[in-house]
């Protein structure tokens, strides 16, 4: 069972996406913010990460470059109320981005994408 | 006298290189130079580095220009021996002498640039005494510049080899040492790579080496010397193609593995306000009317290449008005699936074929004109996305027809 951190400082996110991706089949861990983000996935150890763009102390895209400069091929998606955030290059980082909605249809598939890619060791 | 390298200070080991390939290029390569060497004094200061120019035996004067900069960095010049053109070729005295120089990290930045600052130098070469052996660059380009890149050199390597590297042929980045022995002891060196080919051989090299690739933000765009795509492609698009192709061939059992792609890491923010690239001029009739001409030259080439359904649809498209012209993506990605077998099973003689493919290169050039010309760039990068995972969903066609031996053509 693959397992999913969703990053959120929103609590009805946390708990929305928490519901749909277990019920989808995933194992789903939350964290508040990006505190001891880097921590955290070595600990715990997920398959993909879910980070929310905007929180109130963090800024999603500083952490996806911290991510990917340390995880190199852990998938991340960003997830934002707003498309201006394309605007910025860091997000080109991001494995793909989903705008937030209660229908979590186009997440689940981009996860399933996410998860499936592979690239293999020469 | 020939000299097939001055080394005016004796450098005999340095621990970092900044490379300017060039042929004829006494009119520009100064201010390359200059940045680079600003480049190495204020961000790599503590290391050992050279800047070498590595050169086709230019007879313009390039030679005299180089050497003749005043610069903090010793410098070293490197030729082919005379008569002896390509860019590869120049690559490959570079690839020799980073191995002789021990050189931990090299940057490569083309000698016709008139972008280039110093951070360029520290973006392409910090990252490479990090964790990464390969940097490609990554800046803005105007929608119209790079339309081989964006056509065909991103989505097909990116779904070829899974790796997401918007510039994979974008002439200036930077690599480990190591790699240069990688390139040196290759045996898929070939005289397209000894040429134009040497740029997408590289990056797609690094892939499948598995090499750690990010890309460096260069903040200021790639101003050099643009061509309309319309213009006189043959030779380089030649070379470019005919090395994509040949390296489906020779890594075959790498890319059938790889299933969607992955992001790479980013590297050099905080270069201030992203300067946008000058216009590029398309001439979209003259692309229209190459294309025209390509069915009264090409069709008996493009009957024996391409399968019979996307012969159909080419023709189809070939029936519309230049004002309502439109050349579906997956079409694209079907001609370049046939003619990547048709190289792979040379159905026909492979310059032919290549040649053959630039009319259907152009009208897709043309379709992507009329697509994003409302477009900000912004807008057509993400048109470019999303044609880019239409590449990623086909891929289980391709390995269906590669498979099948002759891609059931007509």
């Amino acid at each position: 069972m693959a397992k999913i951190l969703v990053v959120d400082d929103e609590e009805h996110i946390r708990l929305l996406y928490s519901e749909e991706l277990t019920e989808a089949g995933y194992e789903v861990i939350t964290a508040a913010d990006g505190y001891k983000l880097i921590e955290r996935i070595e600990t715990e150890k997920p398959d993909l990460v879910i980070l929310d763009i905007k929180m109130v102390d963090y800024n999603g895209l500083d952490l996806l470059q911290e991510v990917r400069n340390k995880f190199y091929d852990l998938p991340v998606i960003l997830c934002t109320a707003y498309d201006t955030f394309k605007e910025d290059i860091k997000s080109i980082a991001a494995d793909f981005y989903v705008i937030k909605s209660f229908d979590l249809t186009e997440l689940k598939k981009k996860i399933a994408t996410a998860l499936e890619a592979h690239i293999p060791s020469s | 006298m020939f000299e097939p390298e001055v080394n005016p200070e004796g450098i005999k080991k340095a621990e970092f290189v900044v490379a300017i390939p060039s042929y004829n290029e006494a009119d520009s390569i100064a201010f390359p130079v200059q940045q680079a060497d600003r480049g190495i004094a204020s961000f790599l200061g503590n290391r050992n580095s050279v800047i070498i120019n590595c050169d086709n035996n230019s007879d313009d004067g390039t030679k005299e220009i180089f050497l003749g900069i005043r610069t903090a960095a010793p410098k070293i010049y490197i030729s082919t021996e005379p008569g002896v053109k390509g860019k590869g070729r120049n690559f490959r005295n570079l690839f020799e002498k980073v191995v002789d120089l021990e050189a931990e990290a090299v940057v490569v930045v083309d000698a016709d640039l008139k972008s280039i600052t110093p951070k360029w130098i520290k973006h392409l070469g910090e990252p490479l005494f990090q964790d990464f052996g390969f940097v490609a660059p990554l800046y803005v380009r105007h929608k119209y510049d790079g339309t081989i890149t964006n056509s065909i050199a991103y989505p097909l390597t990116r779904a070829l080899y899974g790796r997401r590297v918007r510039q994979p042929i974008g002439g200036d980045f930077g690599f480990r040492g190591e790699l240069a022995k990688v390139y040196l002891h290759s045996d898929t060196w070939s005289e397209a790579v000894a040429n134009f080919g040497i740029d997408i051989w590289m990056s797609t090299l690094a892939m499948n080496e598995n090499v750690a690739i990010c890309q460096a933000f260069m903040g200021r765009p790639k101003i050099h010397r643009a061509k309309d795509p319309g213009s006189d492609l043959g030779p380089m698009f030649r070379q470019v193609v005919g090395t994509i192709f040949d390296m489906m061939r020779e890594f075959y059992p790498f890319w059938s593995q790889v299933k969607w792609s992955k992001p790479t890491s980013i590297f050099g923010f905080g270069l201030g306000e992203t300067e946008m690239p000058p216009p590029v001029e398309v001439n979209t009739a003259t692309l229209f009317q190459k294309f025209q001409e390509g069915f009264k030259h090409c069709s008996h080439l493009w009957e024996r290449i391409l399968h019979k359904e996307t012969l159909n649809k080419l023709q189809e498209v070939g029936k519309m008005d230049r004002d309502l012209f439109d050349f579906p993506t997956h079409l694209w990605i079907n001609v370049l699936i046939d003619f990547a077998i048709g190289y792979r099973d040379a159905v026909v003689e492979v310059d032919e074929l290549l040649d053959s493919l630039i009319p259907i290169y152009l009208a897709k050039t043309l379709s992507y004109v009329k697509k994003t010309e409302r477009m900000s760039i912004r807008e057509s990068e993400e048109f470019i996305e999303e044609e880019c995972v239409q590449f990623e969903a086909t891929k289980s066609l391709l390995l269906q027809r590669w498979n099948e031996g002759t891609g059931g053509r007509s």
